[in-house]
């Protein structure tokens, strides 16, 4: 066990310390950072892909249920429409706000806002229906200012402007691809079964025998990152790791 | 009894406040029946120390805005707002008005289990025991009692609040009005003497306790800095600012002596702990900052008058030491009472006896006249 103790410093040392701090309180009282947000009469600038209130686009809708499925909340419910189809209704009282449902929606029907000050009076009325998903619901707008946290060098600094956030997000921003390769991560344990070698389809997994020993080579420049080595490898040694 | 209305009479005309350019006004105010008197009887110099500065009035205004300009300048350095919402154009200024409204509005809870008559007695004689020190205090040449020994009454006097705010967490009755009382008496050990030494140190050094005759002294700050800072850190301890807040630490005690007040009585304990700050810092003004002397300023002084710019110079040096004193808490976190004791008993008393040594030193040296 490590034991905690308090730094040794010389007098000067602590002094020069004391002297700082009340330079920085003397500096901030004259220039403060003040990082509040007064937030009815500022509104903080969210993200176009802010997890916010979902909207339904029913035109959209292929019925496939997918989100209903996916929902690890369990909070969207199928209902089915006066034209025998089968749409969804998000209960916000569970909802956890993952938008799993709109990365798995695949006509697109659904989609984030960034409202995030919907108000309801009891449980019941925190079941949304699929009407009312279709329009943004009616929220009152008290905001002035927008706010825009920036990061200059090491402080944070508000960048407030007098105009209006849009919270109808009109063009979600296409999903970041994060670039993976496959990597060994137990050399000793590999048989040499050369399965990864054959499944690869970029060729980017090549072997070699040195000394009577085989060698496996992952090319990470050709790895494309797909994964079918890591699903096939029979050690399961391969795995995948960011670029 | 003519006579002694004459004789009254030229004691309040012979020691009058002397401002040049309200002069004319007061003139010609003079001549009318009882206004000119009362005008005459309030510019009476001792008169004017109670009432006006650095008595009540100024004491009222400092307690009505200072805990605001604590909370904002607080605020800023911390990168919050401060208060903001009662008049936001204004910033939220008259937030202790409202506060006091409040309070007095408020009905006073008298728990069960505290003792009553001193309960109610103690919370209200606090008050009065924290005004007290005001009479020896000077403003420029405005004072309103003027004795050789004024630093030694002003000092017994301000060795008195802990006793009144003992007698709050006695008559409290309650877990944390006792831990918080039993805190501030040892507490109040601890910075007592060496907060004491450090005053002896600037008497020796000047050769007097007249506050009147320090005034036209060098600066205490420069001639015994260690004195200056030992009574500093004392009177940090003594109105239990931050690093010190030993007696009321809110997440510990829930303010100690003061937990079981509400109400009009803790708006008044509430408001003390300003007023103390507010009477040491003008006991350190007095002491190591030169009072009311200043450099003239031309085009104001000649309009003022010396005992007018006496008080501005005054104000303003207190104002400078209580916005320091209040900056303190934004910097240093609190102490633990054994690491406040260990403070008192040992740095202090230690830094108070080199600065009284300096003292002496400066003036069998010859350095100081």
């Amino acid at each position: 066990m490590k034991k905690v103790t308090v730094p040794e410093q010389s007098t000067v040392e602590k002094a020069v310390r004391h002297a700082a701090a009340i330079g920085v309180a003397v500096k901030e009282s004259v220039y403060p950072l003040t990082a509040t947000v007064q937030y009815p009469r500022q509104r903080k600038k969210m993200p176009d892909n802010f997890r916010g209130y979902i909207l339904f686009d029913p035109e959209k809708c292929i019925n496939c249920w997918e989100c209903a499925f996916i929902c690890p909340a369990n909070a969207i419910r199928m209902k089915e429409a006066p034209n025998k189809k089968y749409y969804p209704t998000i209960d916000y009282g569970r909802c956890i706000f993952c938008h799993f449902c709109i990365d798995s929606c695949s006509g697109g029907a659904l989609r984030a806002t960034k409202i995030h000050d919907v108000a309801y009076k009891d449980m019941d009325e925190m079941l949304t229906l699929t009407e009312e998903m279709i329009e943004p619901p009616e929220i009152i707008r008290e905001d002035k200012k927008l706010v825009e946290y920036q990061i200059d060098e090491k402080d944070l600094r508000l960048k407030k402007t007098r105009e209006e956030d849009n919270l109808i997000v009109e063009k979600a921003p296409p999903p970041v691809e994060i670039q993976m390769v496959s990597q060994c991560i137990d050399r000793a344990s590999c048989i040499g079964c050369h399965v990864c070698e054959h499944v690869c389809e970029s060729g980017a997994i090549s072997s070699s025998i040195a000394n009577g020993v085989m060698r496996m080579k992952i090319d990470t420049d050709t790895c494309t990152g797909c994964g079918l080595c890591v699903k096939e490898c029979s050690m399961q040694i391969l795995t995948l790791v960011r670029k | 009894m003519e006579e002694v209305i004459n004789e009254l009479m030229g004691t309040i005309m012979s020691n009058q406040l002397n401002i040049p350019a309200l002069q004319p006004v007061l003139d010609s105010v003079s001549q009318l029946p009882v206004v000119g008197l009362l005008i005459s009887f309030i510019l009476w110099k001792p008169v004017f120390a109670l009432l006006i500065c650095p008595g009540l009035s100024t004491v009222g205004i400092l307690l009505l805005f200072f805990p605001w300009v604590e909370r904002k300048l607080c605020g800023r350095i911390q990168w919050r707002v401060g208060p903001r919402e009662i008049v936001p154009w204004l910033g939220g200024l008259i937030q202790l008005l409202a506060d006091t409204l409040r309070f007095l509005f408020q009905e006073v809870i008298v728990h069960k289990d505290a003792h009553r008559p001193y309960f109610l007695q103690f919370a209200f004689l606090s008050f009065i025991a924290a005004l007290l020190p005001l009479l020896f205090l000077n403003a420029g040449n405005v004072i309103a009692i003027e004795t050789p020994y004024a630093i030694q009454a002003m000092l017994a006097l301000v060795c008195l609040f802990p006793f009144f705010i003992l007698g709050l967490g006695w008559a409290s009755n309650s877990r944390f009005a006792y831990i918080g009382t039993v805190r501030e008496a040892f507490m109040y050990f601890a910075y007592e003497i060496s907060f004491i030494i450090a005053v002896i140190a600037m008497v020796v050094l000047y050769g007097t306790s007249n506050p009147l005759e320090m005034a036209d002294k060098p600066w205490g700050l420069i001639l015994n800095p260690i004195a200056a800072f030992t009574f500093f850190v004392g009177a940090a301890m003594a109105t239990s600012r931050m690093p010190f807040e030993i007696a009321e630490a809110d997440q510990e005690v829930a303010a100690g002596p003061h937990v079981e007040y509400s109400g009009i009585a803790f708006g008044l304990i509430y408001v003390m702990c300003y007023e103390k700050a507010y009477i040491l810092c003008g006991l350190m003004t007095v002491l190591f900052l030169g009072g009311g002397s200043g450099p003239d300023i031309p085009g104001i002084t000649p309009l003022l008058g010396n005992d007018l710019m006496g008080i501005v110079w005054f104000l303003i040096k207190t104002i400078i030491v209580l916005t320091t004193l209040f900056v303190l808490r934004t910097i240093y976190p609190r102490y633990r009472l054994d690491q406040g004791l260990n403070i008192g008993w040992g740095a202090m008393i230690t830094l108070s006896l080199i600065a009284l040594a300096l003292s002496i030193v400066l003036v069998q040296g010859g350095i100081v006249l």
